[in-house]
């Protein structure tokens, strides 16, 4: 008898934690929800190698000007294309992340696994 | 004669003398079945605007005005001819593939909006290229939504090739 009431508690418990937790999620982490959309592993290499100076809160206002990840994320899917043109461009010339400031910080060129990564993606279609 | 003299003749003679230097202009092609008037994604109005302020860098229609035939003129007006019509012809425009319709669309509405075209020395020489805010709100306007056409239209046609295989 008791097992018969044991299957549907956990049940109910578990649809109970996982409504309690979507609810609690803070607004930044929901933005990443959306964020999804973008493969992992691109998503990696542009958080530790580009969102540095391509954020909407960047110093850099070239940089920001040129790219903003938080924009791109938001935007229209063929303005996301037309800026993924433009990213396997400079990527193809090798003109990022710039030489100079590979100068002061050698650790943030792209390995030839990220170059890949990133231009395998910017080549695609798909978000 | 007294030195000013000299001076005024030197530089007319090294002026008969850079005409001779050899400059060619991007030639001037009027049928272009390429165009992007032909491409279905330009309004009558918004034609008439590309075409007076931005064709004649951008496209293989350039009037060439007396003074591209003046050297040393001639070469600057050579050297922003061709780098304009490579960066974006609108006489070309359906030779590009999607990616490429979608950044020279983008880039339109970026640099017109920013204002950093018409270029300002384009502009001094020729006044009536000048755009006036509500010219480029419509540009900008025009060229964001025709990227969503252009895509939209791309993804018809390889929708109606899956279905065809």
């Amino acid at each position: 008898m008791k097992r018969r009431f044991l299957l549907p508690s956990l049940a109910i418990l578990g649809l109970l934690f996982f409504q309690g937790t979507t609810k609690t999620i803070p607004v930044s982490e929901n933005l990443h929800v959306e964020e999804a959309d973008m493969p992992a592993n691109v998503k990696a290499v542009v958080d530790q190698k580009c969102y540095g100076c391509h954020n909407a809160a960047s110093k850099n206002e070239k940089g920001k000007a040129k790219l903003d990840w938080d924009a791109f994320e938001a935007s229209k899917r063929a303005k996301q294309l037309a800026t993924k043109g433009k990213i396997l461009e400079v990527l193809e010339s090798g003109d990022m992340p710039p030489k100079k400031f590979l100068e002061n910080k050698p650790e943030g060129k792209l390995s030839e696994a990220e170059l890949a990564t990133l231009m395998d993606w910017s080549k695609s279609k798909k978000k | 004669m007294s030195p000013r003299v000299y001076m005024f003749a030197g530089f007319a003679l090294l002026l008969i003398g850079v005409q001779v230097v050899p400059n060619e202009l991007p030639a001037l092609e009027l049928a272009n079945q390429g165009d992007i008037a032909m491409s279905g994604i330009v309004s009558e109005e918004i034609g008439t605007i590309l075409r007076t302020s931005c064709y004649s860098c951008h496209s293989n229609e350039t009037s060439y005005p007396w003074y591209s035939y003046v050297a040393p003129s001639s070469w600057l007006v050579a050297k922003d001819v061709r780098e304009g019509r490579e960066a974006l012809n609108f006489s070309q425009w359906q030779d590009y593939d999607l990616m490429e319709k979608l950044e020279k669309l983008d880039d339109i509405a970026i640099e017109v909006g920013e204002a950093t075209m018409p270029m300002e020395i384009y502009t001094l020489m020729h006044p009536s290229a000048k755009l006036d805010a509500s010219q480029r709100e419509r540009i900008v306007a025009w060229a964001e939504e025709a990227m969503d056409k252009v895509l939209e239209e791309e993804e018809e046609t390889d929708e109606t090739v899956d279905e065809g295989m």
